[in-house]
This record gives C-alpha cells, sequence and structure tokens, in this order.
C-alpha cells in the first residue's frame, strides 16, 4: 500500500523531471530520517535551554547590581554581533580542544559535538531572549513594583510574580521570532559533522547528484517545525492574554 | 520596532569596563607572548584578504536583496490577487529558510559556468553564496518594505487620490519618503544578520574570513594559535557589527520618541 503510493509518487515526480528514487534505497532513507530525527532533538534541547538562560539574563540585567549586569551585558553584545557559525567553530576547535586537554585525551572529553550545538545556539539566542525580556520588564508600570515592594515582596519575588509573568506576556512575539531563528541555526551544526538533516542531504546529494530534490524537502521540513513552533507561540499567547493588558498591541 | 526592545543607556556603559578587561587581557597576552604575536602579525594581511570578502558578499547581497525586497513588498500589498499571492508564498518560504540552506542550494543547483551569447563566463562559488544570502534578504526586505507602507496613515493614501494621483504616483511621491525614515532601522539589523551569515560560506569552500581562519590553524597546528585565531574573527565581525548596531539602536531611540 505505502509501497504502491512511493511508486506513484516517484513515477509523478519524474514527469516533472525531479528525481525521487532514492526513495526506495532503505538505507539512504534510514539516515535522511535520522537526520530529521537529529534536527528535531537539537531544536527540542536548545529551546528550553534558550528560555532558561534568557530568563536568568534578563533577571541579571535588570537587577540593577553592576557587577552582574556588566558581563551578562558584555556577553549579549559580543554573541549579538558576531556569527553563530564563527561561535561554535571557537567552541568545537578552540573550547573543547582545550577541555579535552585538560581532561587527558579526547577520549575523557565527555562532550560530544551534539553538545557544543545545542550549547551554542541556544546560548547565542537566549542573549536575544534576554533582550527581549528585559525590555518587558522595563516596561512594567513603577507603581505595580512599588506596591509589590510594599506587600513585602523580596526583589526575586518581584521578578518571579509581577514583572517576569507581564514582562513574558510584552515578549512572546519576540521569543517566538527568536525560536524561529534558532531553528533554523541548528543547521551550522553540519559544520562540524553533527549528522542533522542538512548533514545527512549533504551525504545523500554527493552521491545522487539531486539537490534540488533534497532541497524542496529540506524546506518544507523547515517550513513544518516553524509553522509548528508559531502555532504553539499563538496559542500560549492567546492563552496568557490579560483582558485589558495589551501591551504594544494594535496601540 | 517596539520602544521595548531598546536596552536603557546605563547597562550598556555597564559592560564597558568588562569588554575594556577582556581585550585589555588579550593584548597583554599577545605581549607576553612573542612567537604568537609574530605568527598572528604574519597571517593577519591573509585573514584581511578573506574579510574583504565577507564585506564583498554582504554588499552585494543587500543590494540584490533590497531590490527584490522593495518589489516584492509593494506586490504584496496590491489589490490583485494574483500579485499578491505570489509575493506573500515567496516571503513565507524564504523567511523560514535556513541561510545556511539556501547557500547549499544556490552552490550545488547552478552551474560554474553560464553562458551568455556564446560565451562562457565563469560563475564562482563567491557570487553563489551572494545570491544565497540575497534570497532570504530580499525576504526579510520585503517584510521591512511592507510595514513602512502600513505605518503611513491610509487617509494618505485617500488625499493623494482626491488631489488626482495614481495608487503608483501615490506611493512614489508621498508614501516612499516617509517609509525610507521607518525602514532604516531594520535594514540596518538585516544588513548586520547579512554580514554574519556571510561566514556560512566558508563552508562551502569560498575563500573569506572563517574559511581564512581555518586555513591557518591547519597551517600552524599549535593551540594557542588556534585559540587566538578564531577570537581575531570573532573581534573582527564584531567590531564590523557593534558599531553598525549601536547607530541602529539610536536612530531607533529618535524615532521611538517621537
Amino acid at each position: 500500500m505505502i509501497d504502491a503510493a512511493l511508486q506513484r509518487f516517484i513515477a509523478g515526480a519524474a514527469t516533472l523531471g525531479l528525481h525521487y528514487d532514492f526513495l526506495l534505497s532503505g538505507g539512504e532513507v534510514r539516515s535522511w530520517l535520522a537526520g530529521m530525527a537529529m534536527t528535531l532533538l537539537l531544536v527540542v534541547l536548545a529551546i528550553p535551554l534558550s528560555l532558561l538562560a534568557g530568563t536568568a539574563f534578563a533577571a541579571a540585567l535588570t537587577s540593577g547590581r553592576p557587577w552582574l549586569a556588566g558581563p551578562v551585558r558584555a556577553y549579549v553584545e559580543l554573541t549579538r554581533n558576531t556569527p553563530t557559525l564563527v561561535q561554535l567553530m571557537f567552541a568545537f576547535f578552540a573550547l573543547n580542544m582545550l577541555l579535552s586537554r585538560a581532561l587527558g585525551g579526547a577520549a575523557h572529553n565527555p562532550f560530544s559535538p551534539v553538545f557544543w550545538v545545542v550549547a551554542v545556539t541556544g546560548l547565542h539566542v537566549a542573549a536575544f531572549h534576554a533582550e527581549a525580556l528585559r525590555g518587558g520588564i522595563e516596561a512594567v508600570p513603577a507603581p505595580l513594583v512599588e506596591a509589590a515592594q510594599a506587600t513585602g515582596f523580596s526583589g526575586l519575588e518581584i521578578l518571579r510574580y509581577v514583572t517576569l509573568p507581564l514582562a513574558l506576556r510584552t515578549a512572546l512575539p519576540a521569543l517566538v521570532n527568536n525560536l524561529v531563528n534558532l531553528v533554523k541555526l541548528t543547521t551550522i551544526g553540519s559544520a562540524i559533522a553533527v549528522n542533522e538533516v542538512t548533514y545527512a542531504s549533504i551525504m545523500i546529494w554527493t552521491q545522487r547528484d539531486n539537490v534540488l530534490e533534497l532541497m524542496i524537502v529540506i524546506l518544507l521540513f523547515f517550513g513544518l517545525i516553524n509553522l509548528t513552533v508559531s502555532r504553539i507561540g499563538r496559542a500560549v499567547e492567546r492563552r496568557l492574554a490579560v483582558p485589558g493588558y495589551g501591551v504594544g498591541y494594535g496601540v | 520596532m517596539s520602544a521595548a526592545a531598546l536596552p536603557a543607556r546605563g547597562p550598556l556603559r555597564a559592560a564597558w569596563p568588562w569588554l575594556a578587561a577582556a581585550c585589555g587581557a588579550g593584548l597583554l597576552g599577545l605581549l607576553l607572548d612573542a612567537r604568537l604575536t609574530r605568527d598572528l602579525l604574519d597571517w593577519l594581511p591573509y585573514l584581511a584578504s578573506g574579510f574583504v570578502m565577507n564585506v564583498v558578499i554582504s554588499v552585494l547581497a543587500m543590494t540584490l536583496g533590497t531590490l527584490g525586497g522593495v518589489v516584492l513588498g509593494a506586490m504584496e500589498l496590491s489589490a490583485a490577487r494574483l500579485v499578491r499571492a505570489p509575493a506573500v508564498a515567496y516571503v513565507q518560504v524564504f523567511r523560514n529558510a535556513p541561510h545556511l540552506v539556501l547557500i547549499f542550494a544556490t552552490t550545488y543547483i547552478f552551474p560554474f559556468e553560464i553562458v551568455v551569447a556564446g560565451n562562457y563566463l565563469p560563475f564562482p562559488d563567491w557570487l553563489k553564496a551572494v545570491l544565497g544570502l540575497a534570497i532570504p534578504a530580499a525576504a526579510y526586505v520585503a517584510e521591512i518594505a511592507r510595514g513602512a507602507i502600513l505605518s503611513v496613515p491610509t487617509t494618505q493614501w485617500d488625499a493623494a487620490k482626491g488631489i488626482g494621483l495614481s495608487r503608483g504616483q501615490t506611493l512614489r511621491w508621498i508614501i516612499l519618503p516617509q517609509c525610507l525614515r521607518r525602514a532604516l532601522p531594520p535594514w540596518m539589523n538585516l544588513a548586520a544578520s547579512i554580514t554574519m551569515s556571510t561566514a556560512l560560506a566558508s563552508l562551502v569552500g569560498v575563500h573569506e574570513l572563517l574559511h581564512a581562519a581555518t586555513d591557518a590553524s591547519t597551517a600552524v597546528r599549535r593551540d594557542d594559535f588556534t585559540v587566538a585565531i578564531y577570537l581575531t574573527v570573532l573581534l573582527a565581525f564584531f567590531l564590523f557589527c557593534y558599531p553598525i548596531s549601536r547607530l541602529t539602536r539610536r536612530l531607533e531611540r529618535r524615532l521611538a520618541t517621537r
């Protein structure tokens, strides 16, 4: 049943001049699906990391303590103004190498290329999250914060229960935008031989010379992931909407 | 860009001592290690020739992307669905596409030479990378242009119609001059972002900064040199993109207070 449908698809695509016959070769299909699974894994790991780190960075930036805000601000500026690929190369070829030396050989180094891709892309996007959240935190009306202080909330409690929940609502569209970028950024993993979908596709098209065919599927694949991310973002936005607190929407 | 995205001046100032300390420590390390300094200086012209390529790719990609994007943005606002639909589809597809995938696509799909009137013209990889980055740039510019055009009150369109201007004339003489000011900050953000994406061209073998650094690192094969050379690459991009980003923020702040 599935085989027949596949045959019909391949024949149909061939009339358009597209050659999808690699879909009949089990090994190539398996490695391609493994690539897609790896991309999904990178996305699923990097998104929570970026959100957690972004929140922590935003808290540091708005803490009012220069020794905390200063280094984080320097990190945010550095990471926003340098290419993620160069950061990954630096992390993998310089930091990872130094780490291997320190631990006595690459065999003792527990950090895999996958770890570095997740860490670099996640922390890169965290800097963008931090900026969006910081803007939201600073946009919270001062009387609200003062009221919380008067009620006896500590600084951290104000962040947790007052400013961050409101900032999250203001920043959500920007956060979703950053997450879409994060999904696209995971492709740089192919530079250090992480077998994600781009890397797996390169392996196939160097054998088969069917770049266009694979490219169409890759673009659809990323389109689908990003559609899902934006859909979830919009659903969260609707769920969290506070009646009457429409900051930035249609104002 | 909402006002909420603007960083306050205070925190930025707080970052300076730390950035300065990091640079100072790096310089001190260099001074203490004469061999590393000499090797870095030896490779500096090679790195610089690479960075020129980054700038060339980014300027050409932004030029092509801006030309294409403005047309697409205007198409997105057309009253005719036949004109609107392809532009909307283009923007949707290529805004969601990873830049690296597009660079791979243009590199492998286009031939290495093209025939123009019987002459074989070479089609080098760096030019393909330009196209690979111009494709998403056009999609982003289309959105910037559309947003800028929509930000002008529709009553101005009506008023222009009232004095007998056509849709095209209204766009050219009334709306566009106002749009340009509004579109400038996001356009500059995009220019910085595309410049940073030019590093991706190293993965398809274009001789640019990151590629040059990898060459140097494999040639010298010393740990301290590898660390230093990648730091140099980071610094070069930072020195290029940070002023753009500061200028953008200043423009945003000025427009936001209006």
